[in-house]
C-alpha cells in the first residue's frame, strides 16, 4: 500500500546497533524514522513527531516499559509494537492492556517485524477513514452489514457469539487482543463466567473458517496471551 | 478456716436452740406439741446452713430428745404415752433428718459448682494471656510455666515434634533439678509421641499408662502419685508434640488437677501447633523472597544475553537483504545460541522451581495448531502430517498452554533434527481415559532399547552423534519435567515399522459445552 509523505515511525531502544536494524527494517514503510535511546527521549519524540507507529523496547533504561506504554498511549493513537526480552506471558497481557498494539519477542526476525508492522499502519490508517463493510481474505468473505460469512460463495453458519469472536478480531486484525480484551468485547456485561469456554469457541470457529483448522492462519493463537486476526488481501 | 470460724456456728445455733427452748417451756401451756417441732425444725435448717450437715444432724437430735422431754405427754420424763406421739416425734426427726441432707447436698453443688467456675476463669485467663503473648514461642513458655507453678513440680516440658518425626523442646519451666538417680524417661517421651498414649511413671519406677480419651480427656487411674507424667499433645487427632511433668516427690493429681492438666495440654498442642505454623509462614515468605531474587536474576541474565543476539540477527538479516551470502549462516547461528539460551534458562527456571504453571481449560486443536505454526519456519521443505479427529467435538485439557507448546516444539523439532527429511513428520492427538495424548512419531533411527530412558536426562546425546553446540540435549529432559509438572507425562515408544513415538499426556477434562 501506499504510505503517505507523512509517515513517521518512532524506534526507542537503548541498543543502538537495533535501533539501526529496526530502522533499516521498516525504511520502506516510512517517510520518517526517529530513534531514541531513552524513554524521556522517546517520549519527547512522540509527543513533537507525531510517528504513526512506535516500536518501543521494554527494557529501556530510565522507566519500566509499561510505564511508557501508558504514557504515550495518553497523548496518541498510534499503534505500539513493544519488543521484549522476557518471555513471561503475564507481563505481556499487562502490557497489551496497557495499550500496546503488538509484541515481538527477542531476537525476532525481521521480516515479521516488518510485516507486523504494515499491518498496524494499514489498520490505523483504514480506521481513520470509512470501515470497510466486507472483508475478503483467503477465499473467506465476511459482510458486517449483513453479518454473513461465505466461503467461496458457500454461507457458513456461525453461532452469535462466534461471529461476535470473529468480527472482534478481524476488525482489529493485526492486533493481538487478550483473552480478557476479547471476553469483555463479546460477553460484554453479560454474567457468569464463560471466559473459559473462549478458546473452545476459537476451536469451533476455526473448523468452521479456516481452511485447515489444524494449521489456522487467519486466527492466530498468542501463547498464553489471547487471539491475533491475520487477514491477508485476496487481491 | 481457722478453728473459731468452725465452732462459731455451733456456739451460735445450740445458744438459739437454748433460748428457743426456754422459750417453748415457758409459754408450754399455751402451745401445742405441733408448734413447737415446726419451731424446732426451723432452728435445724437454721443450723444445717450456717453449720453444714453435722450441725444440722446434731440440732435434730438435740431437738428430738427436747421434744419428747418437754412436750410430749407424760412431761418432764424420756418416755413416751401412745401409739401416735411415737409416729410424731419419729416423723419430726425424720423430716429435720431428710431436711438437713437436703440442705447439705444442695450446699455441696453449690460449693462445686463455685469452684468450677473459679477453674473455668483461671483456665480462661492463663489461655488468653498464654496465647496472646507476642511471639508463639513465649506463649509456650508461659504454658509451661503455668502448669510447673500450678501443678507444683519441679519440671515441666513441652516437647514438640518435628517433621521428621523426631521431638525437640519447644519450651521448658524449672524450680530445680532432678536427682542424678532419676529415672530417665527419654525413650518413653519418644514412646507417647509416635503411639498417641500417656504414661505415668510411679514412685518405685513402675511405668503406667494413662489412657487419652477423644476429646482430650485422661484417665485418672494412674495419675496420682506419679512421678513423671507424659501426655501426648493432639491437636484435632494430629500428635504434634508431649508434655512432661516431673518432680522428686510424688506430683499430686487430684481431680480439680486433672481437669486442670487435660485443659493446659491442650492449650500446649495450640501453642505447639501455633509455633509451627508461625515457622511455616516464615518459611513460606522466605521462599517467596528467595523465588524473586531468582527470577529477577533470571529475567536479567534472558535479557542481556538476549539483547545482543537480537542485534545480532536483526544485522544478519539487513545484510541478507543487501546481498551478503554469509549473513543467512549469521542468522541461523544466531537462532540456534538463542534456542539454545532460552532451553538454558527454562532448565534453571526448573531447577529453581521458579517456572511458573498456569493450569487452564485449552483445546487440543489449539495447541497442535499453535505448534505447527511455529514449526513451519524450520520445516525447510519437509512435511508436516497433522491428524486430528475434526468430526467430534473439540478435545479439551487442563494444562498451561505456553509451556504445553514447548513440550510439542522440543518434540517436533527433535524430530526434524534426527529423522531422514524423506518421510512426513507426524502430529497427532487423541484422547485416552484421563489423558490428552499427543504423539509426535517420525521415521529416524530411533533409540535403542538401553538408552530410552537416559534419553530424558539432561545434555544427554545419541551414541555416536557429532558433538554440536547447538544440539545440547536439554529438548527432552525440559520436556519431561514440563509434562510432569503440570499431572502429565512424556514416554518414548517403538514405533512400528521403525522410528521413534514420543508421547505426550496431559490431564484431560471432560469436553466443554459451549452456550450460546
Amino acid at each position: 500500500m501506499p504510505t503517505t509523505p507523512t509517515t513517521r515511525i518512532l524506534v526507542i531502544d537503548d541498543d543502538p546497533q537495533i535501533c539501526l536494524a529496526v530502522r533499516h527494517a521498516v525504511a520502506e514503510l516510512a517517510e520518517e524514522v526517529d530513534t531514541a535511546g531513552t524513554a524521556e527521549e522517546g517520549l519527547a519524540l512522540a509527543a513533537a513527531g507525531q510517528p504513526a507507529l512506535v516500536v518501543l523496547d521494554l527494557g529501556l533504561p530510565d522507566r519500566p516499559g509499561i510505564e511508557v506504554c501508558h504514557e504515550i498511549r495518553r497523548r496518541s493513537k498510534a499503534p505500539i509494537v513493544v519488543l521484549s526480552a522476557r518471555h513471561s506471558e503475564s507481563e505481556k497481557v499487562a502490557l497489551l492492556d496497557a495499550g500496546a498494539d503488538d509484541y515481538l519477542t527477542k531476537p525476532f526476525s525481521t521480516k515479521e517485524l516488518l510485516a507486523r508492522v504494515r499491518a498496524h499502519l494499514r489498520r490505523s490508517a483504514s480506521s481513520e477513514s470509512e470501515a470497510p463493510q466486507v472483508i475478503r481474505t483467503r477465499g473467506l468473505s465476511l459482510d458486517f452489514t449483513q453479518r454473513r460469512v461465505s466461503r467461496d460463495g458457500v454461507d457458513v453458519h456461525l453461532t452469535p457469539i462466534e461471529w461476535e469472536i470473529l468480527r472482534s478480531l478481524v476488525s482489529q486484525s493485526g492486533r493481538t487482543l487478550t483473552h480478557r480484551q476479547i471476553f469483555d468485547l463479546v460477553w460484554g456485561q453479560r454474567s457468569g463466567n464463560p471466559q473459559q469456554y473462549l478458546r473452545v469457541h476459537v476451536t469451533n470457529l476455526r473448523r468452521k473458517v479456516e481452511r485447515d483448522p489444524a494449521r489456522p492462519e487467519l486466527i492466530v493463537t498468542e501463547p498464553g496471551v489471547g487471539y491475533r486476526a491475520e487477514v491477508a488481501s485476496d487481491s | 478456716m481457722n478453728r473459731w470460724q468452725k465452732i462459731r456456728p455451733w456456739v451460735l445455733w445450740l445458744l438459739v436452740l437454748v433460748l428457743v427452748t426456754l422459750y417453748l417451756v415457758r409459754s408450754k401451756n399455751d402451745i401445742q406439741q405441733v408448734h413447737a417441732a415446726l419451731i424446732y425444725l426451723l432452728v435445724v435448717l437454721g443450723g444445717s446452713i450456717a453449720g453444714g450437715r453435722a450441725l444440722g444432724l446434731s440440732i435434730a437430735f438435740a431437738a428430738f430428745v427436747l421434744l419428747d422431754f418437754y412436750f410430749q405427754p407424760p412431761y418432764d420424763e424420756f418416755t413416751i404415752g401412745k401409739n401416735i406421739d411415737v409416729l410424731a416425734l419419729v416423723s419430726f426427726l425424720a423430716t429435720a433428718v431428710a431436711a438437713t441432707q437436703l440442705l447439705a447436698r444442695a450446699q455441696s453443688e453449690a460449693e462445686e459448682a463455685r469452684r468450677r467456675a473459679q477453674e473455668v476463669a483461671t483456665l480462661a485467663r492463663i489461655g488468653s494471656e498464654s496465647l496472646s503473648a507476642g511471639r508463639a514461642e513465649d506463649a509456650l513458655v508461659a504454658i509451661a510455666g503455668v502448669i510447673q507453678h500450678t501443678l507444683r513440680v519441679a519440671q515441666c516440658q513441652i516437647y514438640q515434634t518435628e517433621e521428621d518425626g523426631s521431638l525437640s523442646i519447644a519450651a521448658g519451666s524449672s524450680a530445680g533439678n532432678l536427682p542424678r538417680d532419676f529415672p530417665d524417661d527419654r525413650i518413653l517421651i519418644n514412646r507417647v509421641a509416635s503411639e498417641g498414649q500417656g504414661y505415668a511413671v510411679g514412685a518405685d519406677g513402675a511405668v503406667m499408662p494413662v489412657k487419652v480419651a477423644a476429646g482430650g480427656s485422661l484417665e485418672a487411674a494412674h495419675l496420682s502419685n506419679a512421678r513423671v507424667i507424659l501426655i501426648p499433645l493432639q491437636v484435632h487427632t494430629r500428635l504434634v508434640g508431649v508434655l512432661r511433668v516431673a518432680d522428686p516427690e510424688h506430683i499430686a493429681v487430684g481431680e480439680p488437677e486433672r481437669r486442670f492438666l487435660e485443659a493446659l495440654a491442650y492449650y500446649a498442642a495450640l501453642g505447639v501447633e501455633r509455633v509451627r505454623l508461625v515457622a511455616e509462614a516464615e518459611r513460606a515468605e522466605a521462599l517467596r523472597e528467595s523465588n524473586r531474587l531468582k527470577d529477577m536474576v533470571l529475567a536479567s541474565v534472558s535479557h542481556d544475553l538476549r539483547t545482543p543476539l537480537t542485534a545480532i540477527k536483526a544485522l544478519a538479516q539487513d545484510l541478507g537483504t543487501a546481498g551478503h551470502d554469509s549473513a543467512r549462516a549469521i542468522e541461523e547461528q544466531a537462532d540456534r545460541l538463542s534456542r539454545m539460551v532460552g532451553n538454558l534458562l527454562d532448565l534453571s527456571r526448573i531447577k529453581a522451581d521458579a517456572l511458573p504453571v498456569e493450569l487452564e481449560e485449552n483445546t487440543a486443536e489449539d495447541l497442535v495448531g499453535a505448534a505447527a505454526t511455529q514449526l513451519e519456519a524450520l520445516l525447510d521443505g519437509r512435511e508436516l502430517k497433522v491428524d486430528i479427529d475434526l468430526t467430534r467435538p473439540a478435545l479439551v485439557g487442563k494444562f498451561d498452554f505456553v509451556q504445553s507448546l514447548r513440550i510439542l516444539s522440543n518434540l517436533l523439532e527433535n524430530a526434524l533434527r534426527y529423522a531422514p527429511p524423506g518421510p512426513p513428520i507426524e502430529l497427532s492427538v487423541r484422547r485416552e481415559d484421563a489423558f490428552l495424548l499427543f504423539r509426535v512419531a517420525d521415521r529416524g533411527p530411533g533409540v535403542p532399547a538401553a538408552e530410552r530412558e537416559r534419553i530424558f536426562e539432561p545434555f544427554y546425546r545419541p551414541a555416536g552423534s557429532q558433538p554440536d553446540a547447538g544440539r545440547a540435549g536439554l529438548g527432552l529432559s525440559i520436556a519431561r519435567r514440563l509434562a510432569e509438572m503440570q499431572g502429565g507425562f512424556l514416554r518414548y515408544e517403538e514405533r512400528k515399522g521403525g522410528g521413534s513415538v514420543f508421547v505426550a499426556g496431559l490431564v484431560a477434562v471432560e469436553e466443554a459445552r459451549t452456550q450460546d
